[in-house]
């Protein structure tokens, strides 16, 4: 790859190629076309967390004035699918039908209307009459695996589930060594179990598709995705049309975060138009997105430790139990990221232990979530270690100091855990993790706060840490290509399948061609995530993007250069290898050109062709970011409220293309990771309805809740990344929880199981200390 | 989302006309100020909406050493209003900026927020603190303890306010105010203001009120009974205040349950006595 | 009914249906920069200017803006010129899918309208009623503080 030099563009804080239309409110998100007759899709959703349709009657609303169409099981394409957006074929359960005989949980899709506008729509629905069946509904990890529990999933057709009659999606099992030897032989041990509760991502744009047909007739998804050739694929499959009628274009995305790595809507508004031959728009209302879209999975997490008296790790076992809700999308994967992105961290361990299970429940459904597992790990892992540490009379620092994974290491579990199926062996070719933890022990003051307990009125003040590290890609499952072409200007197009959603995926990989072809970046132009246009790319999940993507780009670039280094030498009567292209010039020993006049000669001139090259990357290893999280709080004695006074983070992403589009994808993870341990919580009746499904009353933080926030990224240089870049998209939502947990042990002295970290909560665990 | 089941829209200009246009129509009719209480919560069963804009409730006033706050004020004009601000050194400021944001406190009327009652009320504790009154038109303006009206929702829901009125003796109240939050930007889910005179060291004319029980702000009567004639110094405010929880009628709900309200009512209850006695800080 | 907006300066009259809120009377109108995000006032990126004071427009009766004066996203820039808070906001790096930014904008306008020269305390509270779930509000706060910088700057020359 590239090596290590001062850059042009690469880390340069450009400006977003598609910020000035974002700050102008320029047109460019899915529901900012307006096709005239336009259909207002309305899905009916499940009262009922587990029951069977016995009948449904839709004559009373396809005879409403408005109502053009109406879709049940009875006039829908039966095939079974997964609506989790992976790679073919997906390590999730075809657990899923448009829509089925049964429901699952309380929204499940029963029905959908297409009318003439949405008062029509929502009137069509409360006219379509349902008789339910009900079913005993199953609203726990627990209570779905005891014996007699409901089957959810019974029917016929399902593939992938571990075993259906159960409800276990998946289990996973993988070890080193023998963990209880290793405990036995152990000086001390420490177990520690952590639940983490229903949460959502809540972006600010819920979900949404327009679907209508082009000139030629064939079909255009035009969605909020994370995924457009996933959807492409599984909307082909699921409507049984070919991949070559359909085109899915992904305009700009408001926010995504993992609920839009799912093919969720899709396939309902393009059977609408395919019927229909108009256009028709699905967009979720915020309580669809609460109960009906995906959230994070509810986890129950164990971990055990043991150690010898010098404080070296001699056993980690880890045991996941994952609901996975009514469907079984991302179920597999998640929980075993659960391990997979944690245990490696620690990877001096001669004996490790991961296993778990993912289980089928009647209720709203979990898929991806930025961090996938690992933030659900992270937290008894990490609250575990800072046990220890007590318990070993070391400070919590020196512990993972002792005992983190470092440059040129391995670990076994790389190899037996990956994706839901094996892994793939690697070893760390960057890892600046012990800067990190220095830098963020000094910023926060962990020296002069750490076990102090300063005391101001009813507050007393504790400070905690935690590491961790993530990915980058899936290694050899991921694919990512690019397409650059030349213009007569000197300029080029870059087409990438990679998926921008927010994360300024189109600058960076913009900046990466710009700097091998040597222009700026003005002259680059993106054109990202349309089927027809940009060639593939898995999407925008697992931090790929950067990573992968950006390798692909890196290639295109370079196959690119070598073909306006042969015109140049040409032209300017020198040895290809003797060119090279910098500040829009193509340099040779003697003299120079204008990457304009080659484009001409190659375009009009002499031995004419188009200047252009396609690449593809896929990874043969997922090289981890590393992460350090310093929390300073206070915790009110007299109402249990904790307030988060500083957070620092030390980030080790490799070199950072645009360092503050990177500072923002940490302090956003944080944030959020922030709300997800202290306040964020899906509330659900004991019937199995989310009782909170509104921003009324699930509260996310808000900008008077965030606290000084300092985001440190460490010098650091990946061999195997595109200009040295790992990732950074995910890593930052893992720290809050565990750090908040260990500066709250700092500050008052107990210990939480149990997220999120409300005052109520805490209050209690005061009282009952 | 648009009210669809709206069909009309009537902007009278005058109290009696506007009274009217109700009397005409009955349930079928709503009045509204900034509206938010209307798009959010209007049943199907309205199909007119009464404009108040037209009328002149808008705007403060200091009238005989009291204050006078148009019903149709928005929450952020009465927030920035001189006058507001020198009233009860600032108590009223204090509350409304704990209230929604600043974009629904743009839009949001005084008048509108008492109206709607909602049990999560930041304004109505603070304002039964006061002693508050109303002046209302239902067919002629007269003026009602706020009390009174929160009391007979019945007859006064009808009623059209004009103002918020504040007497002088109002503005001479010590008076605090303290709520319980998850993030900033979320109603109350318990808030206590307090408010009494203190004439030569003792209280006088106590006032307690707790909010967001889940239910509507209520006086804690038998607090304020102990409280009254009393001396400060004398008193076991930590006493008084967990009493107070122990017979406060507090629910749980989603967002805490009423066990947590209780331990609730005795730390804000303790801090707002506290500041009433002179002792303590205002946050 | 018929009410009249004047939108970015320009004054329009408008058929509308009495409940209509002027959030969708505004996208309707073609000010797509105006977004949707939960129809509740509780995450504010539909917020615009009316009579200079940011408001959900979500909330807001059509009705109730009636010979308003309303200024939205698309109408900051002069021409293909940004305005200096929207310059500050692509400068800091605090856009990141921009769905929250039009929204965020008009809190902040209307903030520095009133205090030219807010504390980051004060500047946190203009935006409290904006959520963004990409960002973390920390560039954002940077970028308001820049942008009322450069507005001061340009009130001098």
């Amino acid at each position: 790859m590239t090596e290590r030099r001062a850059f042009d563009v690469i880390g340069k804080n450009e400006m977003k190629v598609d910020g000035v239309g974002l700050v102008a409110g320029r047109p460019k998100f899915v529901d900012d076309l307006k096709l005239p007759g336009t259909l207002a899709v309305k899905i009916l959703g499940s009262p009922h967390a587990h029951a069977r349709i016995v009948s449904i009657d839709t004559s009373r609303a396809e005879a409403l004035p408005g109502v053009v169409a109406v879709l049940t099981h009875k006039n829908t394409p039966g095939t079974r699918h997964t609506t989790a957006g992976q790679g073919y074929p997906e390590p999730s359960p075809y657990d899923a039908r448009m829509f089925d005989t049964k429901v699952r949980f309380v929204g499940d899709r029963v029905a959908a209307v297409a009318a003439e506008t949405e008062a029509i729509g929502e009137e069509a629905l409360k006219q379509i009459r349902v008789e339910y069946e009900e079913l005993p509904a199953v609203l726990s990890m627990d209570e779905a695996r005891a014996d007699g529990a409901p089957i959810i999933h019974d029917e016929k057709d399902a593939t992938g589930i571990y075993d259906a009659s159960r409800n276990i999606v998946a289990d996973v099992d993988i070890d080193v060594g023998d963990v209880s030897k290793g405990f036995e032989e152990s000086d001390v041990v420490v177990e520690t179990e952590c639940e983490t509760q229903y949460a959502q991502h809540t972006p600010i744009e819920t979900h949404l598709v327009l679907a209508y047909l082009d000139s030629d007739e064939r079909i255009v998804l035009r969605t909020s995705t994370q995924v457009p050739f996933h959807v492409r694929r599984i909307v082909a499959y699921t409507l049984g049309i070919p991949v070559h009628r359909i085109r899915v274009i992904k305009p700009r995305v408001g926010g995504g975060f993992g609920t839009k790595q799912e093919v969720l809507l899709e396939d309902i508004p393009a059977l609408v138009t395919l019927r229909t031959g108009r256009p028709a728009l699905l967009h979720l209302t915020r309580a669809e997105e609460f109960t009906s879209a995906r959230t994070r999975h509810p986890m129950r997490v164990r971990v055990k430790l043991g150690a010898m008296n010098d404080g070296s790790l001699h056993a980690i076992e880890m045991e996941g139990t994952s609901n996975t809700g009514a469907y079984g999308a991302h179920g597999l994967t998640v929980l075993a990221n659960t391990g997979s992105k944690t245990l490696p961290l620690y990877n001096k361990a001669p004996n490790a232990h991961f296993f778990g299970q993912a289980v089928y429940t009647n209720l709203a459904v979990p898929g991806a979530y930025r961090g996938y597992g690992a933030t659900q790990g992270y937290f008894p892992l990490e609250t575990a270690m800072d046990e220890l540490a007590e318990r070993l009379g070391m400070d919590p620092i020196e512990l993972r100091r002792k005992n983190h994974i470092r440059l040129g290491e391995t670990s076994p579990i790389f190899e037996k855990l990956g994706e839901g199926r094996e892994g793939v062996s690697q070893i760390v070719k960057s890892c600046e993790l012990a800067k990190c933890i220095d830098l963020g022990a000094e910023r926060i003051g962990w020296a002069e706060k750490r076990g102090k307990r300063i005391r101001n009125g009813s507050w007393v003040h504790g400070v905690g840490m935690s590491i961790m590290m993530q990915g980058s890609g899936i290694p050899e499952i991921d694919m990512a290509a690019a397409t650059i072409k030349m213009n007569e200007d000197g300029s080029f197009n870059l087409l990438v399948g990679a998926t921008d959603i927010g994360t300024g995926s189109d600058t960076i990989l913009a900046q990466m061609a710009a700097e091998v072809l040597g222009v700026p970046l003005v002259k680059i132009v993106v054109t990202s995530s349309d089927t027809d246009m940009t060639p593939f790319d898995v999407g925008a999940y697992a931090s790929s993007t950067t990573y992968v993507s950006g390798n692909a780009v890196v290639k295109a670039a370079k196959n690119v250069r070598g073909q306006i280094a042969a015109v140049a030498a040409e032209l300017l009567g020198c040895e290809v290898g003797q060119v090279e292209l910098r500040n829009e010039q193509a340099v040779g020993p003697s003299g120079s050109v204008t990457l304009e006049r080659v484009c001409r000669r190659a375009m009009y001139e002499a031995g004419q062709f188009q200047i252009a090259a396609t690449e593809s990357f896929v990874p043969h290893e997922s090289p981890p970011p590393f992460l350090a999280n310093f929390a300073e709080v206070a915790v009110d004695e007299t109402t249990g409220q904790i307030k988060v006074l500083h957070y620092v983070a030390a980030v080790d992403c490799g070199v950072a293309i645009h360092p503050k589009q990177a500072e923002g994808q940490v302090e956003g993870s944080i944030v959020n990771g922030l709300g997800y341990a202290l306040h964020e919580e899906m509330i659900i009746s004991s019937r199995g309805r989310v009782r909170n499904p509104s921003l009324f009353d699930y509260k996310i933080p808000g900008a008077l809740d965030i606290p000084k926030i300092d985001v440190i990224l460490v010098d650091s240089y990946e061999p195997t990344g595109p200009m040295g870049a790992k990732s950074v998209g995910e890593i930052g939502i893992n720290g809050p929880i565990p750090t908040l947990a260990n500066a709250i042990y700092d500050a008052v002295g107990i210990r939480l199981h149990e997220t999120p970290f409300t005052a109520e909560r805490v209050l209690s665990a005061m009282k009952a200390h | 989302m648009a009210l669809t089941h709206v069909r009309s829209v009537a902007r009278p200009s005058t109290l009696g006309e506007a009274w009217n246009e109700k009397a005409a129509r009955g349930e079928a009719a709503r009045f509204f100020g900034g509206g938010i209480d209307v798009v959010l919560f209007t049943p199907p069963t309205v199909h007119t909406l009464i404009d108040l804009a037209g009328l002149d409730l808008r705007g403060v006033s200091q009238a005989g050493g009291g204050l006078e706050i148009g019903a149709l004020t928005t929450m952020s004009d009465a927030l920035h209003s001189p006058a507001v601000e020198a009233f009860a050194n600032g108590f009223l400021c204090q509350v409304l900026r704990r209230v929604a944001s600043p974009l629904q406190r743009n839009l949001g009327t005084l008048g509108g927020t008492i109206a709607s009652a909602h049990p999560w009320s930041d304004v109505i504790p603070a304002l039964l603190a006061l002693d508050a009154e109303l002046r209302i038109f239902s067919g002629e303006s007269r003026s009602i303890r706020l009390e009174e009206f929160l009391a007979d929702r019945a007859a006064c829901c009808e009623a059209i306010i004009e103002a918020i009125l504040l007497p002088m003796g109002a503005g001479e109240r010590i008076a605090t105010y303290q709520s319980f939050t998850r993030t900033a930007f979320d109603i109350s889910l318990l808030n206590v203001a307090c408010s009494a005179h203190v004439d030569q060291g003792v209280w006088r004319d106590v006032r307690v009120v707790v909010g967001g029980r889940p239910g509507l702000a209520a006086r804690q009567t038998s607090v304020e009974v102990r409280l009254e004639g009393a001396k400060p110094a004398d008193l076991d405010l930590a006493a008084v205040a967990r009493d107070a929880s122990e017979q406060v009628d507090v629910r749980d709900d989603i967002r805490a349950s009423a066990a947590y309200r209780r331990t609730l009512v005795d730390t804000l209850l303790l801090r707002c006595l506290k500041v009433l006695g002179g002792g303590g800080n205002s946050e | 009914m018929t009410i009249t907006l004047t939108i970015n300066g320009i004054e329009k009259k408008i058929g509308i249906a009495p409940g209509a809120t002027l959030l969708e009377v505004l996208r309707h109108e073609g000010y797509v920069g105006v977004k949707s995000g939960c129809g509740s006032g509780d995450c504010g990126a539909c917020a615009v200017l009316l009579n200079g004071r940011a408001v959900n427009s979500c909330l807001t009766l059509a009705v109730r803006a009636d010979g308003a004066s309303i200024t939205t996203v698309e109408g900051l820039a002069d021409g293909r010129n940004l305005h200096p808070m929207q310059k500050a906001f692509l400068d800091t790096g605090a856009v990141q899918c921009g769905y929250c930014t039009p929204g965020m904008l008009m809190s902040a306008l209307d903030l520095l309208s009133r205090i030219p020269n807010p504390s980051d305390e004060e500047i946190r509270e203009a935006i409290s009623g904006n959520l963004c779930r990409c960002t973390g509000y920390v560039k954002q706060v940077e970028a308001i503080r820049a942008g009322a910088k450069a507005m001061r700057s340009e009130r001098h020359d």
